[in-house]
């Protein structure tokens, strides 16, 4: 009993800590930028977490079980290509192109996830080479041609109004928001998640005590995906032209959110609320730094920095966590 | 047990396939030549092939057009060169990623007596006589053209307050978008110097001129990272500042970066009646935007012309004839004359 209210207790510290320097940060660039503190630039802040918020929701299961998924970035841009291509070239209806950018993010998930658990491959290999796959899948495909998503102006603009209206109200931040309680949903209150956390706390003995450890670990490699998928669509409706080859990077952005938020990446660990407010205090220092007049190469330097001291920070607390433990 | 290895046995055959079918290349006679590009993500690349396989087919040599993933692959980009060199052809053309990272590779070609044509930015700085000849836009006349045309339409309001003009350029390494971001800085200095007023750069230290509290600022925007997301950043903090009166972006890159930034800005701030816009290269988002004359106007270049006479100066290099650089040229483009028939072929979607 004494455990649990420990663990609620550490666990709460975390994502308190987490949400506190996500305000901390906002309150300090609107003080020192210039007209940081606008609406516009909130809805920027917003833009920027769309993508990547999908991209770490998904990756934060497959992070839980211990494994990793460096596929993501590349498999969004991938999903995105195929789906405007169709569009562009052959000529489907938008919808049934975002259906298949989600599904395409999916069959790459699918991939990923019968290689680590049938083949047995190593997560970091197995979703390194589908990142390759993927950059590659979306060169040929495309014709090695940037794709452009139809515009505002154009008779199919309806789909940029899932993520941000013609009068800049951001309607994306409700459907980033819905699509993190479905992921909560999945992570605390279903087999998925119990599994996923299971798989990750101790594989073999989740393995012996009757779990199909092989098919729900393919499933959180599947959801990883479709959200990867999602991100696509979100990617596309943002930023309009899609380049092929692009997507390198997105995913380690996506990662260290995850990381950022509180997620443990030895497994067994994590929250997807701490992956949102992570994904933002990723997006509030992104789109900040250039506001207090930061050069380039020290917004890259901060950025490290961050990364480094949440890190160490989630080292710290759970050391202090298991000393508490022992004691008692 | 057995369904795993039958998996893997069918992955590796699979492999063994692709391999086989992918290297069932044929050996002719024919005189080749290595083109190695900076990559195929921007369109622009792929009209600089066009260029390039026509003049194969004109001039009867084989063309082998090759390029990295992405504009920041340099390594990637050094091993084709030294690919290309291996291959042993009859002249290599080069747009360099990076001039330093590719000296070895052409100070190779070099001992290999293979001809070394610079093409796009080409390989500046390269050691005298490694470099046959270049087929490039002159990037810094083309930012001063780009300056020049801002210079006319921004003049009336030069003289209000302390007015700021912004400049988005996609890196500070590339000798190509360097130049064309100087050329526009050195240009547009010039000539509002000529009105009488003083002028700071701000923004970048590369580009900085160290003059503070000038009549008129110019300032650098510079993304840390070259992606989407951080360009748009870049562009709007600079959108976002009271004071800008106008807004440069030296590429492709910069240009969609400060549409895409402006489309973030309640009422949008850039039109030819509010922060005039002018932009470089074109691509779909670009050609809209100046059709909606959201955009003044935008200096492309002639990719086509680029790839075709790099492969004529490479075919001149091995029948041993001598050649000078050669200006491929860029041409200021609006709303106006984009349909005309000198400005439609040298713009891409």
């Amino acid at each position: 009993m004494n455990d649990i209210i420990e663990n609620i207790k550490t666990k709460g510290m975390q994502k308190f800590i987490a949400l506190g320097a996500l305000i901390v940060l906002y309150i300090a660039f609107s003080v020192f930028g210039t007209n940081f503190f606008t609406v516009d630039t909130l809805v920027s802040i917003f833009d920027a977490s769309y993508y990547i918020g999908f991209l770490a929701i998904g990756v934060t299961f497959v992070i839980i079980t211990g494994g990793i998924d460096l596929s993501i970035g590349t498999v969004m841009m991938c999903s995105a290509i195929v789906g405007g291509t169709l569009y562009n070239n052959a000529g489907l209806p938008l919808w049934l192109c975002l259906i298949i950018i989600i599904l395409v993010g999916g069959i790459f998930g699918l991939g990923n996830g019968i290689m680590v658990s049938r083949l047995k491959l190593p997560p970091f290999i197995a979703t390194l080479g589908t990142m390759m796959v993927a950059s590659g899948v979306g060169s040929i495909v495309s014709n090695v041609q940037s794709t452009t998503f139809p515009m505002r102006s154009a008779a199919d603009g309806w789909y940029k109004d899932i993520f941000r209206t013609a009068d800049n109200f951001p309607t994306g931040i409700f459907v980033l928001i819905a699509f993190t309680v479905v992921a909560v949903i999945l992570l605390n209150k279903t087999v998925i998640g119990r599994y996923t956390f299971a798989i990750g706390s101790n594989k073999e003995a989740t393995r012996l005590s009757g779990v199909n450890v092989q098919k729900w670990e393919t499933v959180v490699y599947v959801l990883s995906g479709l959200f990867a998928g999602l991100a696509g669509i979100a990617y596309a409706a943002t930023y309009t032209t899609i380049l092929p080859g692009a997507g390198q990077g997105f995913e380690l952005q996506a990662i260290a959110g995850v990381v950022v938020g509180g997620t443990s990446l030895s497994g067994g660990v994590g929250s997807i609320i701490g992956t949102f407010i992570g994904v933002f205090i990723m997006s509030v220092l992104k789109i900040g730094l250039p506001y207090v007049d930061l050069q380039p190469h020290y917004q890259t330097l901060i950025t490290g920095i961050v990364v480094i001291g949440a890190v160490l920070l989630d080292i710290y607390r759970s050391k202090k966590e298991k000393s508490v433990k022992q004691k008692s | 047990m057995r369904k795993t290895k039958l998996i893997a046995s069918l992955l590796a055959l699979w492999t063994v396939i692709a391999v086989l079918t992918g290297c069932g290349g044929t050996t002719t006679s024919q005189k080749s030549v290595e083109v190695i590009a900076k990559g195929f993500q921007h369109d622009f690349w792929k009209a600089v092939k066009k260029g390039a396989d026509q003049a194969g087919k004109d001039l009867g040599v084989k063309i082998n057009f090759v390029g990295p993933e992405g504009e920041g692959a340099i390594a990637a980009q050094v091993e084709m060169i030294n690919n290309a060199i291996n291959k042993k052809p009859d002249a290599i053309c080069i747009a360099a990623l990076d001039t330093t990272a590719s000296l070895d590779a052409v100070n190779k070609a070099k001992a290999n007596n293979i001809p070394v044509i610079g093409f796009d930015s080409g390989v500046p700085g390269a050691p005298e006589g490694t470099i046959y000849a270049n087929a490039s836009t002159d990037n810094y006349k083309a930012g001063e053209l780009a300056a020049q045309k801002m210079f006319e339409a921004i003049q009336g309001k030069l003289s209000s307050g302390k007015p700021r003009i912004g400049v988005v350029s996609q890196e500070a390494n590339s000798q190509s978008i360097s130049m064309r971001t100087q050329g526009f800085l050195d240009k547009m200095e010039n000539l509002i110097k000529s009105t009488g007023k003083t002028v700071s750069i701000i923004g970048h230290t590369k580009f900085a001129n160290g003059v503070s509290g000038g009549d008129v600022t110019i300032d650098i925007a510079i993304p840390p990272e070259i992606n989407d997301t951080q360009g748009q950043t870049s562009a709007q903090t600079l959108l976002n500042k009271n004071d800008l009166i106008a807004i440069y972006g030296s590429n492709e890159f910069a240009a969609k970066a400060i549409i895409n930034a402006d489309a973030a800005i309640s009422g949008g701030r850039i039109g030819n009646d509010k922060v005039v816009a002018v932009g470089f290269d074109s691509g779909a988002l670009q050609i809209d935007a100046i059709r909606n004359r959201k955009f003044l106007g935008s200096v492309t270049q002639d990719p086509i012309s680029i790839g075709y006479r790099a492969v004529e100066l490479a075919v001149k290099a091995m029948n041993g004839e001598a050649s000078d650089d050669i200006d491929t040229g860029s041409q200021w483009y609006t709303a106006d004359n984009i349909d005309s028939d000198t400005i439609k072929p040298l713009l891409y979607q």
